[in-house]
């Protein structure tokens, strides 16, 4: 079961979320807002997938997003 | 870090239940400190973090009286409800409604469709000749109840789960809670509690093996059912499992709420229908089991007959609210719902358990209140009200609100724990155990372990040898790899009190449907080995709770007694392996919903495929 493994991801790994640098302005609100506590900052201040294999693929951190930075690319790979 | 903290009342998850509670028990007395605890952000939390589409079950005269709801909850529990609760939910249901209107700031015939009268345009869904279901274009919905909820100036602690209520002589006394981001403990002494933590529906496992591919919000693992458990509640109707045909693999409502009222409808692919309505009750279930079973699957929501103008309307709704990725995982698997085979259902791949969708929870009355002073419940964690959804939430969390302000308004300052300090130190260090280990199990792997046994075990046609199994299995991982897991971090630790609720929640599914020898409630409660109702079992609820010597204890108590004479019965007839499960619902002739939907197509004309962003104002460049 390799899908069953590690629980923090890197900001390099596998993700379905695309987050622009060029838009994003570091305000937090995603991080903020994830039901799910995914979203944590990274080395440079810029949202990330921490813990990736929670998201429930809800949209809400690219609803909220004022500066329309994050784009869910995909669903989770299992279920795409 | 320990904090104490004092309060009148506590709210248990600010999901929309808990929300209304909040809001509601700010009216009754603005004095009162109440604090607000949610494991994930109160404007995004819960099964409505995006919005809901529809009230699936409400009584709004003229066109729905309280005693509809009570007819409906009568049959589709067949017999096994309070009828009180179900009457007190319909009565309020127009103020609660009203009351949405307010907050979300929209007026009426813009959240809610209202017909020529200015009457709530209410849909046929439901196996009785009644008019209940409320469409509702409220994907801001959670974001306007926190922002709401903020204004009553409630001290509010997100992402502080609570892992433990505790009581003194019997009575609720306080809370205990942790935050996940910075490890603070809140001890949270309180006169009463409102539990409004949602449905146990992270329990059995989906094929796709996705841990947080899950038809309700994932936080919702069970931890209410849980903690009041261990704090000494009754819970109802553990065997009455939830089962839900969903979009294969992303596990979202099909939407058949969506879409049956307004003419889509389940086949195979060979045009066989498999209900007569649309409602996800037990013999709609049971017709769905069985054509899986006779190799007749897989099942599709069928759209493609309707007119160009419905399905946009449909995909405005499906993609702008509740699960707003439909649209994204359509596009992926190339489907369209202009094809007969666009939606791809399946059904039971998540066993769990669910006041709103089935008829679990914690045992309350027509005040919300249980058998433990000061612990009032409602929502999905609630089995006082059945299949009541979001309307029932949020007029129950409404109603325990006040009724909690009341309680803790008259009674007395809560015990005082003695030995406070030594007692949080000594939970705490319990609690991060699994902190301090190395090289033991990762939560994930303990976490898919106990799904994958819950729902190879307890996924109906039950027999006692299975249920028997999924108990030991309960208790063999509660032993054996619990006292290993080893968690990397606090949002890892969170896990693995997740993983307690998991198996406690499980334990007592197994136990409830082996207590109950009979069958009920379609597949919900179908035990192969007894697959007819029996009369001793009619009106009586199979009550859980923790014995005197710590184990489950189940036993058996009659409803109260019925005030309304309806049918406690639905029409199909008790299982055999055969698709012809007998006489269907008959529909009156009033049973026929509109062709067209004049309120949505305003909408989308005005808005497009686009949703409003009306609590979270966009910024431009």
């Amino acid at each position: 079961m390799s899908f069953i493994n590690g629980v923090r991801y890197g900001e390099k790994d596998y993700s379905w979320l695309d987050f622009d640098h060029g838009r994003c302005v570091r305000c937090g609100v995603c991080v903020d807002m994830c039901p799910m506590d995914v979203l944590h900052f990274g080395e440079h201040g810029y949202p990330y997938m921490r813990y990736r294999d929670d998201c429930w693929y809800c949209d809400v951190c690219t609803f909220v997003c004022p500066r329309q930075a994050i784009t869910l690319t995909d669903v989770p790979y299992l279920i795409r | 870090m320990y904090h104490v903290k004092q309060a009148d009342i506590v709210i248990i998850g600010s999901g929309a239940a808990g929300t209304m509670a909040a809001i509601y028990a700010h009216r009754v007395d603005p004095k009162l400190k109440v604090v607000v605890l949610d494991k994930s952000k109160m404007d995004s939390s819960g099964a409505a973090g995006r919005g809901m589409d529809a009230l699936n079950t409400v009584a709004l005269p003229p066109n729905s009286q309280p005693e509809d709801v009570v007819e409906l909850l009568t049959k589709v529990t067949e017999g096994v409800l309070d009828q009180r609760v179900a009457h007190r939910f319909g009565e309020i249901c127009p103020r609660m409604v009203a009351d949405l209107e307010q907050i979300i700031g929209r007026g009426k015939g813009d959240l809610f469709p209202v017909d020529e009268n200015g009457n709530y345009r209410l849909m046929y869904l439901h196996p009785i000749n009644k008019p209940l279901l409320l469409p509702m274009d409220g994907e801001e919905m959670k974001r306007a109840l926190a922002h709401a909820v903020r204004q009553t100036g409630a001290e509010i602690l997100e992402r502080t789960p609570a892992l433990r209520i505790v009581t003194e002589d019997g009575k609720v006394c306080g809370v205990l809670a942790m935050n996940i981001r910075t490890g603070h403990y809140y001890y949270i002494k309180t006169k009463a509690v409102c539990l409004t933590t949602g449905a146990a529906g992270r329990m059995g496992l989906a094929s796709s093996g996705y841990l947080a591919g899950t038809y309700e919000f994932p936080g919702c693992s069970g931890d209410g059912y849980a903690m009041a458990y261990e704090a000494g509640a009754e819970l109802v109707n553990m065997e009455c499992f939830q089962a839900n045909t969903l979009l294969k693999d992303h596990q979202g409502p099909s939407c058949g709420y969506v879409a049956a009222p307004r003419g889509a409808y389940t086949i195979n692919p060979w045009d066989q229908r498999t209900w007569s309505h649309g409602y996800s009750s037990g013999d709609s279930k049971m017709g769905v089991w069985k054509r899986f079973a006779e190799g007749k699957g897989p099942l599709y929501l069928k759209m493609d007959h309707l007119p160009e103008e419905m399905i946009q309307i449909i995909e405005k709704i499906q993609w702008g609210n509740e699960r707003t990725s439909r649209g994204l995982f359509h596009k992926g698997r190339r489907q369209d719902y202009r094809q007969a085979d666009a939606v791809e259902l399946a059904f039971a791949e998540e066993i769990g358990v669910c006041g709103g969708h089935s008829s679990s929870g914690v045992l309350s009355d027509v005040k919300g209140a249980t058998n433990l002073p000061g612990l009032y419940v409602a929502g999905d964690v609630d089995g006082g009200l059945p299949q009541s959804y979001l309307g029932g939430a949020l007029a129950m969390g409404g109603l325990i609100g006040e009724e909690a302000a009341h309680f803790a308004g008259g009674a007395m300052e809560p015990p005082q724990r003695g030995g406070l300090k030594a007692w949080l130190r000594k939970e705490a260090e319990a609690f991060e155990e699994p902190l301090r280990r190395e090289g033991g199990l990762p939560t994930s792997l303990v976490e898919y372990k106990a799904r994958v046994r819950v729902q190879y075990y307890l996924k109906p046609p039950k027999n006692p040898v299975f249920m028997q199994k999924a108990a030991w299995w309960m208790e063999r991982i509660r032993q054996e790899d619990l006292p290993r897991v080893q968690a990397v971090d606090l949002h890892d630790l969170l896990k693995v009190q997740e993983i307690k609720s998991i198996l406690t929640v499980g334990e007592m599914m197994a136990r409830s449907s082996l207590f109950r020898d009979e069958s009920r409630w379609g597949y919900q409660h179908w035990r192969a080995d007894l697959p007819a109702k029996k009369t001793e079992w009619e009106r009586a609820w199979v009550v859980i709770k923790k014995g005197a010597d710590g184990g489950m204890e189940a036993s058996k108590r009659l409803v109260p007694e019925y005030q309304w004479d309806y049918p406690t019965a639905m029409e199909y007839a008790y299982p055999e392996l055969k698709f012809d499960t007998g006489p269907m619902f008959q529909k009156g002739p009033e049973w026929k919903n509109p062709s067209g939907d004049p309120w949505m197509k305003r909408h989308l004309d005005a808005q497009g495929m686009d949703t409003p962003r009306r609590f979270m104002p966009k910024e431009e460049d």
